[in-house]
């Protein structure tokens, strides 16, 4: 991944270049393709109604990086179709807040997960220099690791316990395949004819429990992430 | 045009995505708060309660769906039965006995009342899977009472001393003698105990004092040994277990059912010489079977006054050692002086906190015993109408230093002496003798 980026960074000088060297009366060439690197931050909601366990809430939200590359096809100057590979992680926050004897306990757990995600959207654009998109489409993905690091509570000691481990994924629980929609909005610019640069802000909507049909009542549990990047597409 | 048409379908395409997810089930409920009214109901909240509390899911191997399939209909069927075919305390107690049977937790106990055509006295069911699959009947009363006849012939004179086990109030049974050693003026240091309630007696003892008449004379021999006979008497300098002339002490915890942890530090954490990671627990944390928190560390700690030179320790336990005493065994043998000398233990190491008024535990942590604590405590109400139910189950999953498993499974000894009750009728204890024969030839 990283040698890939390296690669494109280094391609947009030589682009440059080339774009200084050609003759100013040529008209430009039409170009249909582009391959893109993309950055941001992600914000997670994971979905999940706790019902009578009230003290056990998800209500604090985690951020994680988002980041990625993508090639697009743009048959029309308004309509273009992307596909792309990203890595984000879909993050939560489950804090167990309880009185117990006259303490107030709170343990709190964070966990941590990595996925990455292949999308494949419709854009449509509005605009010549600076251009206005919305794209939506549909999107698959696979659940690459989890991490938690919280306080538990020891009953055998009456005390509070710290931890910080990844969690061994079980085959009978965890659905390691991820799927739903995408859609949002975003706007960018032309730098030089081949280079262009953007920002837009994206969901990604789960359609998949996180949990793989394992018991007769699950609770379903979805992640539907919010995320913010900024991109660079280099035009072939 | 187009690109309104665009648009509109995407709007479209966002209200159907979030038609694309499944609902919460609306049948959750607290099952540690609901009141039935109907057989079926006791048995939704029955099976849903353990579906959701059970801490061993990841390791039991019951079909707990397929159980559910399996006897939804039999409760439904109670229900319609008509008033002159009224539903049998037999009937009753075969449907759950066959819904909770096999299954690992060998705390498990259920407790199921249904009013229901049936008279006072008639109504309660008792189930309790958890089996003592061994060798041989049990009876840890005529044991004892056997092994400490043997025991007194043993011990060096005037240094038995002794009190038997106060059921009404939990008051463990105490003992403890010196027996002769390998050589001249060697001693063997013995202690015994019945249950683990010693601190909490001691406690009361000391906050109440003689304001509970009816405590004063059970916890007295409580005070008694807590105080010079082990708590001073076995760690402070002039102690058994600190005297030089001990080459080695014999901890016995045959028959002990069990107790409260808090007397693990004060009672076992003294034999030791610093702190001691003797498992590591968890705990149910939501509503999916294999929805577990992380683990945590189950330390037992060394008190101020403990024993100074690490010593020989055997700790006799068979399959009559149950629940702390089988932590207290897995303690012992796990320090680099300590042995297991007996049979495996019971089997029902995860622990668990039940009772109180609302039975509080389950609703801080969803899982472990849920019910109608006080209900079955002051003895149930035919003419109230109220299916209850009581379960019994550990509140965490506990393994050992190494994470493996021993519910069910018990802990197993090092040198395997099998209990013999020909040989203690002809008056020898033979698990006893292996363990003086270990602490004096160190074999």
């Amino acid at each position: 991944m990283q040698g890939i980026m390296c690669m494109l960074l280094l391609a947009a000088p030589t682009c440059l270049v080339a774009q200084t060297s050609e003759p100013v009366q040529t008209p430009p060439r039409t170009r249909h393709w582009n391959i893109g690197l993309t950055a941001g931050i992600d914000r997670n909601y994971h979905i999940v109604d706790m019902v009578y366990m009230t003290d056990m809430k998800f209500d604090k939200y985690r951020v994680g990086p988002v980041y990625g590359l993508h090639i697009g096809y743009a048959p029309l100057s308004w309509l273009s179709f992307n596909i792309g590979a990203v890595m984000i992680q879909k993050n939560y926050h489950m804090d167990h807040v309880f009185q117990y004897h006259s303490t107030r306990y709170s343990l709190p757990t964070t966990t941590t997960n990595d996925y990455i995600n292949v999308p494949v959207e419709m854009k449509l654009s509005v605009g010549r220099t600076v251009k206005v998109h919305a794209f939506g489409g549909v999107y698959g993905g696979y659940w690459l690791r989890s991490h938690r690091k919280g306080v538990t509570y020891s009953f055998s000691n009456d005390r509070e316990c710290h931890f910080d481990e990844d969690i061994e994924f079980s085959d009978k629980r965890d659905n390691r395949i991820d799927k739903g929609f995408t859609w949002g909005a975003g706007i960018s610019g032309k730098i030089i004819n081949c280079i262009e640069l953007g920002v837009e802000v994206r969901w990604y909507y789960g359609i998949e429990d996180i949990q793989k049909p394992y018991m007769r009542n699950l609770n379903p549990r979805y992640n539907t992430t919010f995320a913010i990047q900024a991109g660079l597409n280099y035009w072939l | 045009m187009k690109r309104l048409n665009f648009f509109g379908i995407l709007l479209i395409m966002v209200l159907c995505f979030v038609s694309c997810r499944k609902e919460p089930l609306d049948s959750f409920v607290n099952p540690n708060k609901f009141t039935c009214k109907t057989y079926l109901q006791q048995f939704e909240m029955v099976w849903q309660g353990m579906d959701q509390g059970y801490v061993f899911w990841d390791r039991d191997t019951v079909d707990w769906d397929a159980r559910y399939d399996e006897y939804r209909p039999i409760f439904a069927a109670f229900d319609a039965r008509p008033a002159n075919n009224p539903v049998t305390i037999n009937e009753y107690w075969n449907a759950y006995n066959g819904l909770f049977e096999g299954l690992l937790d060998h705390h498990l106990t259920g407790r199921f009342y249904a009013p229901k055509g049936l008279p006072r006295g008639q109504c309660e069911a008792w189930v309790s899977p958890g089996t003592n699959n061994y060798q041989h009947e049990t009876n840890s009363t005529w044991e004892r009472s056997k092994q400490l006849a043997i025991l007194q012939k043993k011990a060096i004179p005037g240094t038995y001393f002794g009190y038997n086990p106060d059921d009404d109030y939990n008051i463990p049974g105490t003992y403890t003698c010196l027996i002769p050693g390998q050589n001249e003026g060697e001693m063997i240091a013995y202690f015994r105990f019945t249950n683990f309630y010693m601190l909490q007696m001691y406690t009361n003892y000391m906050i109440y004092g003689n304001q509970i008449p009816g405590y004063v004379t059970a916890q007295e021999p409580a005070k008694k040994f807590f105080g010079p006979r082990y708590f001073e008497g076995m760690t402070s300098e002039a102690s058994y277990a600190n005297n030089d002339s001990v080459i080695g002490i014999i901890f016995d915890l045959r028959g002990n059912g069990g107790g409260s942890v808090a007397d693990l530090e004060p009672i076992i954490g003294s034999l030791t010489q610093s702190p001691t990671v003797v498992g590591y627990t968890r705990v149910k944390e939501g509503f999916g079977r294999l929805d577990y928190s992380a683990w945590s560390e189950s330390v037992v700690g060394c008190p101020n006054q403990h024993l100074k030179t690490a010593k020989p320790i055997v700790v006799l336990a068979d399959i009559t050692s149950v629940s702390c005493a089988e932590i207290a065994t897995m303690l012992i043998k796990s320090l680099p002086n300590g042995v297991f000398i007996g049979e495996r233990t019971y089997g029902a190491i995860g622990g668990l906190y039940s009772g109180g008024s609302t039975n509080i535990y389950h609703d801080l942590f969803y899982n472990g015993c849920f019910g109608d604590y006080d209900y079955f405590k002051d003895g149930p109400d035919p003419y109230a109408g109220i299916f209850s139910y009581y379960i019994y189950t550990s509140t965490f999953h506990m393994v050992d230093k190494d994470f493996n498993d021993v519910e069910g499974i018990g802990v197993q000894p090092d040198i395997e002496v099998r209990y013999n009750s020909r040989r203690l009728d002809e008056g020898i204890d033979n698990q006893l003798d292996r363990a003086i024969r270990y602490i004096k030839t160190g074999r």
